[in-house]
């Protein structure tokens, strides 16, 4: 088991350098940070001054192995718009998505297990039926529209829930249902179909033969066996939540990662661009060893 | 006794109460963070429009509400004297909100804090081409010896924050000012709080307290003052603006326009710059692309700004003129078949796409052959600005120009002087003219711009000037304000009233 985890770690470090890498190239090809911070008119003067003061003028690859000796340093730079360290201002940001993707991630997690093995349980059936449209409309509807919608009638309209911000309990609720929304219909896809396999399986056949009830072969034989591909998928929707859900970030003026990575692109923010790059491939990092263990743990097939 | 007296303490309170308006707190919601809060970044509209006049004051400011120009702040009076150089009078008793008392040290410092080659402050720029000395003469007096002399050095103070003596050159996150408020939270990300201060030097304003929350979304902030989350919303979708009791309309002093490049053929030839100026039908826009309320532009620059020319008349929509026009042009052998570029900036204001696309058409219907492209920011500026690339094609550059100062030498030397950054031509009267009227003071300055304005629009036809823009705000009924022209760069707590 041990064996295993360190050589899924080395594999993912790789990958985590070479990102690192690639961006740090790739951001400088995007376009010149001096002539997007400084005004329109500022001169050639100020721009060249400018550059001298950042440390944009030295040739690429000495940019390069200051930086590979500052992140090894944990020096992370500062941040050009914001005047203090990019680290500081991305792990505030990232903080605020964490609970977000945690939070909403555990939800969808449970609803969507119980009522896709429901739905498997009876396939065809009427909750069957009614699951699949609404998972469906789920996957498919844009979450901008759905926030704003949702804006609309339990703020403006019914007066219930603030329309945006942080602060209370409350402003964490419209966030949390709009981003529920589309991983919840794609899960319970997922969960459903798995189910019905397993379902069908011989073990399965066998337990109800044995007079097993209903209850204990859906949520304990069959769904362990059908959880792989779901672990898959839900770490899938995981990440993309962690990356930052930029537009209901955006929509709902939450301070988190997404956001915050976004601004710092259009505004050339190299270092916070960078920070924000390496927390959030970091944090996914971490999730897939969480998940390539919950793998090991599930499918003795996969330890050994 | 006791009954009367409380009664009539209730008779005197009531009595009383009208004269006292009421105070108390608000909140404003913003499309964009200020990512620094940084006294000598105020010009720049995130940022100025917390800090300008709310918590870092300047010695001049431009009164935009009215017509009484330029009034006095932390300067009481100010005059030129015979060298050209200009004497500044300081209000006394005034503090920084760190405690220290202003005197004439401060605005020094403060002076050579955004030139100096530490920090890459905006403010400095309005300076290009100047050298400004600043002596101290007393705690209560200040010259300013610039060279070239320059006669707006009034209004350029208007542009430069004051801070304490000592403030860091580098940018600070916390800043010290001698305004009204100061700075007493801020939560990246999520708000700033500025309050009123006890020992302000003016007038106490009625709005006590101040929350910024930033939203990006234009209809969540339409939704915010509707459900009292936020009291005023500077800028809202022409879409949300529904409501007559909250929103209104206001002339943005954002200019829309096609900046011509005159050193290619055709464009080089006036008639065919005329011709492209009547086949628009600037009229048939407003209200339909364009919001109503927007005005059909005669000058780079708003009607408020000194020197508009009213006696200056829209070029009438005249097709017919137009195809004349570009007969008359071929006859004599300018090739007005060649294909012209328009350049225009994605998502540079709203329905630009349609806008563009209708002048293309309108353009195309005259005789014009009219490629439009569609560009991002960086790659815009290259094209509107110089060094322009060399090998190109005829071009007419869609751009928004923004000049709220009341004064229009900074538009009138980048868009048009032979050394202007983003002027398409060069002509000697031109530049006589914005020399001249750039040093002159009072009516000569506002004559000489009002002849810059009619000489530009009547003889060279130096550009297709569009339409001046209106931006939409939402206001809270509870508050009595009105947005400006300026409201885009500053946002000045102490004109809020609370009804």
């Amino acid at each position: 088991m041990l064996s295993f985890i360190r050589k899924r770690a080395i594999a993912s470090l790789i990958s985590l350098v070479g990102l690192l890498v690639l961006v740090f190239f790739l951001s400088r090809l995007t376009g010149d940070p001096a002539s997007l911070f400084l005004p329109v008119e500022a001169s050639e003067e100020m721009k060249a001054q400018f550059r001298e003061l950042h440390g944009l003028n030295d040739p690429i690859m000495v940019q390069f192995t200051r930086y590979v000796g500052d992140v090894l340093t944990g020096d992370l730079g500062q941040s050009l718009r914001k005047a203090r360290p990019a680290l500081d201002v991305v792990t505030e940001a990232f903080t605020w998505t964490l609970w977000l993707a945690s939070i909403t991630m555990s939800l969808v997690a449970g609803a969507a297990i119980v009522v896709g093995s429901l739905a498997a349980f009876r396939a065809g059936g009427f909750f069957d039926r009614l699951s699949s449209i609404l998972s469906l409309i789920g996957a498919s509807v844009p979450d901008f529209w759905l926030a704003i919608v949702a804006i609309v009638i339990f703020s403006v309209q019914l007066a219930w829930l603030p329309t945006s911000g942080t602060g209370t309990l409350l402003h964490w609720i419209l966030p949390i249902c709009v981003l529920f929304i589309r991983p919840f219909g794609i899960i319970v896809q997922v969960v459903r179909g798995s189910m019905i396999t397993a379902l069908s399986s011989a073990y399965v056949k066998t337990a109800r033969a044995k007079g097993i009830r209903s209850g204990p072969i859906i949520f304990i034989h069959a769904l362990r066996n059908a959880m792989l591909p779901v672990i898959t998928v839900i770490g899938d929707q995981a990440a993309s939540l962690l990356n930052g859900a930029v537009v209901i970030e955006t929509i709902f003026g939450f301070p988190g990662v997404g956001k915050l990575m976004i601004d710092s692109i259009l505004q050339r923010d190299f270092n916070v661009v960078l920070a924000a790059i390496l927390v959030t491939a970091l944090a996914i990092f971490l999730m897939n060893l969480l998940i390539d263990i919950a793998y090991a743990l599930l499918d003795p097939r996969i330890r050994h | 006794m006791r009954k009367t007296i409380m009664l009539a303490a209730l008779i005197l309170g009531s009595a009383l109460s009208p004269a006292y308006a009421a105070s108390g707190p608000i909140k404003i919601v913003l499309p964009e963070e200020a990512d620094l809060l940084e006294p000598c970044m105020a010009t720049r509209s995130n940022i100025g429009r917390v800090i300008m006049q709310n918590v870092s004051e300047t010695l001049t400011e431009l009164d935009v509400r009215g017509d009484k120009g330029l009034m006095p702040r932390l300067a009481e009076k100010w005059e030129q004297k015979p060298d050209g150089s200009w004497r500044f009078h300081l209000r006394q008793g005034v503090t920084f909100s760190d405690g220290t008392a202003f005197d004439a040290k401060d605005v020094k410092y403060s002076f050579d804090r955004i030139m100096s080659d530490k920090n890459a402050c905006e403010s400095r720029r309005y300076f290009g081409g100047m050298t400004v000395n600043a002596q101290v003469v007393d705690d209560r007096t200040i010259d300013f010896n610039v060279d070239p002399v320059q006669p707006i050095l009034p209004l350029l103070l208007s542009l430069v924050t004051i801070v304490p003596e000592g403030t860091p050159l580098e940018f600070v996150r916390e800043p010290v000012g001698t305004g009204p408020y100061k700075l007493t939270n801020w939560t990246p990300g999520q708000q700033i709080v500025l309050t009123a201060r006890d020992d302000y030097w003016g007038q106490k304003p009625q709005v006590t307290e101040a929350t910024y929350l930033f939203r990006a979304d234009p209809a969540v902030r339409a939704a915010m003052v509707q459900t009292g989350e936020a009291d005023i919303s500077p800028s809202i979708s022409q879409l949300d603006a529904t409501n007559p009791a909250t929103d209104f309309s206001y002339l943005d002093s954002e200019t829309v326009y096609l900046r011509i490049d005159h050193n290619i053929e055709p464009l080089n030839d006036v008639r065919v710059r005329r011709a492209l100026n009547l086949a628009i039908d600037r009229e048939a826009f407003i209200g339909t692309l364009v919001p109503d309320g927007a005005l059909l532009a005669t000058a780079i620059v708003p009607p408020p700004t000194l020197g508009w020319n009213p006696d200056v008349k829209v070029f009438p929509y005249d097709p017919e003129g137009a195809k004349k026009l570009l007969e008359e042009a071929k006859a004599d052998g300018v090739k007005v078949e060649t294909p012209i570029t328009i350049i225009a900036r994605t998502a540079n204001f709203p329905n630009v796409t349609e806008i563009m696309e209708a002048i293309q058409s309108q353009l195309q219907e005259v005789g014009f052959k009219v490629d439009l492209k569609f560009v991002e920011v960086a790659e815009h500026e290259g094209y509107y600005s110089k060094p322009f690339k060399e090998g190109r094609g005829p071009l007419l550059v869609a751009a928004m120009h923004d000049n709220s100062k009341g004064d229009p030498s900074f538009s009138m030397f980048f868009k048009y002087a032979s050394e202007g950054t983003q002027s398409g031509f060069s002509d000697p009267k031109v530049d006589d003219l914005i020399r001249r009227a750039s040093a002159a003071v009072g009516d000569e300055r506002a004559k000489l711009w009002s002849e810059l304005i009619a000489y530009l629009h009547d003889e060279v036809v130096a550009d297709v000037l569009l339409f001046h823009m209106v931006g939409f705000s939402r206001v809270s009924e509870k508050l009595d304000f009105k947005p400006t022209m300026a409201t885009n760069s500053m946002l000045q707590l102490s004109e809020i009233g609370i009804k």
